[in-house]
């Protein structure tokens, strides 16, 4: 896969076969990652072992994945986006009243929404000039109250029908959770690396100014990248809906926290520019193993707060301080 | 030239602030007769006291071109470790501890922020995840521990019927006045908020100020923890809004922030406007509440506020 970080590497130093296999390994370190982790945690644990296990993984790797897609293309750009966890709790509450009337009109609907949050956020960040933190920091906000109106409690009507669909399982084998990670794996690598609109999210993350005198409309893509990444929230909104089986004005909230992690451990960079989708991925199904193995470990709900936090602030730390010390180096 | 320009208008906007202050407070007269009364002013005064040491925190750390939005939580764990540790009886070392705790959180953060590049929203947001966790690892929610006879009479204590808290926000409030206005420290962190590469090429510390301003937000929220402690007795806290323990307060004391006009890109703004900001917000709050409109409507007035307060600055800044 082309990727960025193997094109920096071939670009400050002499492309040779193996420092090009070297960056290619660089660029992938996340699923070496997961790899050995997967294995240490299959010894340290019988349960781990377990197929059902393995499924569980992956079918809590999608809501994550898919809000993780839409947080990178806006860190990619140089943005940020706080509302997406509240955007995935605005696709559970209004999902779980529409779904009454009828699953595809309700679906619909929740991306309309999505599609104006997204809307709102980039129109507020490039034309108003607002900064993206405050400005989508308030839509979350603002979002939470409409969603404590929408669904004061947790509850509300999801059909069997679309629970079925989603959850849908082969023996064990999660087969619709799986096709969904591929299928964002697949999108992710042709938006960011085959059509233009990826290669405008790059240009305007290296370097906006260069960018917008190069003849990319800036404000275009951005407001874009923004509905992306609220089309993708609401999405993994939808599915957290259907594993919960209700709707709930705060189901989505703790995904905001992964989301950023999920990020910033799959290697792309806090100060834009660099990265992509498939450390991303690779960090959701790290992220969803992790919460499995706390769990079997039996550890209390609050500690996972704790571990997530220490994480989100340790991957962003380590990161920028590597990424310095390679460009220091390289 | 220019910053004496800035100067006169930021008088003006000190002015202005004040008018809107008193017209909705005339609204909020007219809707409830008896709110115009000294012994309700206090009130008012007293109830807002948290909210404004909490908003205090907040200007110094956004004049500084940050952002925290962990104040609310480190609030709330301050309330909630002290109330464990004055079980026994005693108000000094515990109250020390609280205000240390919160000052070494504030260090951890400024040190991830100013050392590592770590962006502020990131690891405070961080910071308020881990404090929520350690909140109700350690005391399983609330409902523990008690203030101690002197910190409660201290907390709900007046001095010639002006409560003792709202003078000590009060005097926060002209201490840091005279911080940012007078001493070079005051000066450089609206340097660094309003232009952090020429700060760093003039020769100031640009680390050690970003600390330094993360520590105090965290002790000044800690203090306010504690305060509030008092008045509450026993804390529960509201595990509202979503994010994390204490994110809907922090909301608000943005919103206060803002709505004083300070700059939210740094550099510009007081701690005169907050103090004005805090008053203005709270009267909302209470116009919607007398309007019958719940915890909702509140979280969605700040983050409409902020947003067009917000949007109509930046505007006229490029203009």
């Amino acid at each position: 896969m082309a990727n960025t970080h193997s094109g920096r590497t071939t670009l400050h130093g002499t492309s040779v076969v193996g420092k090009r296999l070297l960056a290619l390994l660089s660029a992938h370190y996340i699923y070496i990652l997961l790899v050995v982790f997967w294995i240490a945690a299959s010894v340290a644990s019988p349960y781990f072992r377990m197929m059902s296990t393995f499924s569980n993984i992956i079918t809590s790797a999608v809501p994550i994945s898919l809000i993780g897609f839409g947080q990178t293309l806006v860190v990619l750009s140089r943005g940020f986006d706080l509302s997406v966890g509240a955007v995935a709790s605005m696709a559970t509450a209004v999902a779980s009243v529409t779904m009454v009337k009828g699953i595809i009109p309700s679906i619909i609907l929740v991306l309309i929404f999505a599609v104006i949050i997204g809307a709102i956020n980039g129109f507020g960040i490039t034309k108003l000039r607002i900064d993206p933190f405050i400005m989508t920091l308030c839509m979350m906000f603002f979002l939470t109250g409409i969603n404590q109106l929408i669904r004061p409690s947790p509850g509300g009507y999801i059909p069997d029908d679309f629970k079925g669909l989603l959850l849908y399982q082969v023996g064990d084998f999660p087969l619709t959770s799986f096709l969904i990670l591929v299928v964002a794996a697949a999108v992710g690598f042709v938006i960011l690396q085959k059509r233009k609109f990826g290669r405008e999210i790059y240009a305007i993350g290296g370097e906006p100014e260069y960018a917008r005198m190069s003849g990319i409309n800036t404000d275009q893509t951005r407001v874009k990248v923004y509905i992306v990444s609220a089309v993708a929230a609401a999405l993994g909104g939808l599915f957290i809906a259907a594993r919960i089986g209700s709707g709930n004005a705060e189901a989505g909230a703790s995904y905001l926290f992964d989301s950023f992690t999920t990020v910033f451990m799959g290697g792309t960079l806090v100060t834009g520019g660099v990265g992509g989708y498939s450390g991303t991925l690779g960090a959701a199904l790290i992220i969803s193993s992790i919460g499995r193995i706390l769990q079997f470990l039996g550890i209390n709900i609050w500690y996972h707060f704790i571990v997530k936090g220490v994480l989100l602030a340790s991957v962003a730390g380590f990161q920028l301080y590597f990424a310095r010390k390679g460009r220091r180096s390289g | 030239m220019i910053s004496k320009l800035r100067l006169q208008s930021s008088y003006a906007e000190v002015v202005i602030l004040i008018l809107a202050l008193v017209l909705i407070m005339a609204v909020a007269s007219i809707a409830t007769p008896g709110f115009l009364t000294y012994k309700h002013i206090t009130m008012v005064l007293y109830v807002n006291t948290m909210f404004g040491i909490l908003s205090l925190a907040q200007t110094l750390v956004i004049l500084s071109g940050g952002l925290d939005l962990s104040v609310g939580s480190i609030y709330w764990i301050s309330t909630m470790v002290g109330a464990l540790l004055m079980v026994k009886g005693n108000t000094l070392v515990p109250a020390l501890a609280c205000l240390l705790m919160g000052a070494v959180i504030g260090i951890i953060n400024g040190a991830a922020i100013a050392k590592l590049k770590v962006p502020h929203v990131v690891m405070t947001l961080a910071m308020m995840i881990i404090l929520t966790g350690v909140l109700y690892v350690t005391t399983g929610g609330g409902g523990h521990g008690r203030a101690t006879e002197l910190l409660i009479s201290f907390s709900t204590g007046r001095i010639f019927e002006f409560p003792i808290i709202s003078l000590v926000w009060i005097l926060l409030s002209v201490l840091f006045y005279f911080i940012l206005k007078i001493t070079p420290f005051g000066w450089r962190i609206r340097a660094l908020g309003s232009n952090p590469v020429a700060s760093r090429c003039s020769g100031i510390q640009v680390q050690r100020i970003q600390i330094t301003v993360y520590m105090l937000s965290g002790l000044l929220a800690a203090l306010a923890g504690l305060l509030y402690l008092g008045w509450a007795r026993t804390p529960y806290p509201t595990f509202q809004s979503g994010a994390g323990i204490g994110a809907d307060l922090t909301l608000k004391s943005i919103a206060a922030v803002v709505i004083g006009g300070t700059l939210f890109s740094g550099g510009r703004g007081g701690v005169e406007r907050t103090f004005l900001g805090v008053l203005i917000l709270s009267i909302l709050y209470s116009i919607l509440i007398m309007a019958g409109l719940g915890v909702e409507w509140q979280i969605m007035l700040n983050g409409i506020i902020i947003i067009s307060v917000v949007g109509v600055y930046s505007q006229a800044k490029t203009r």
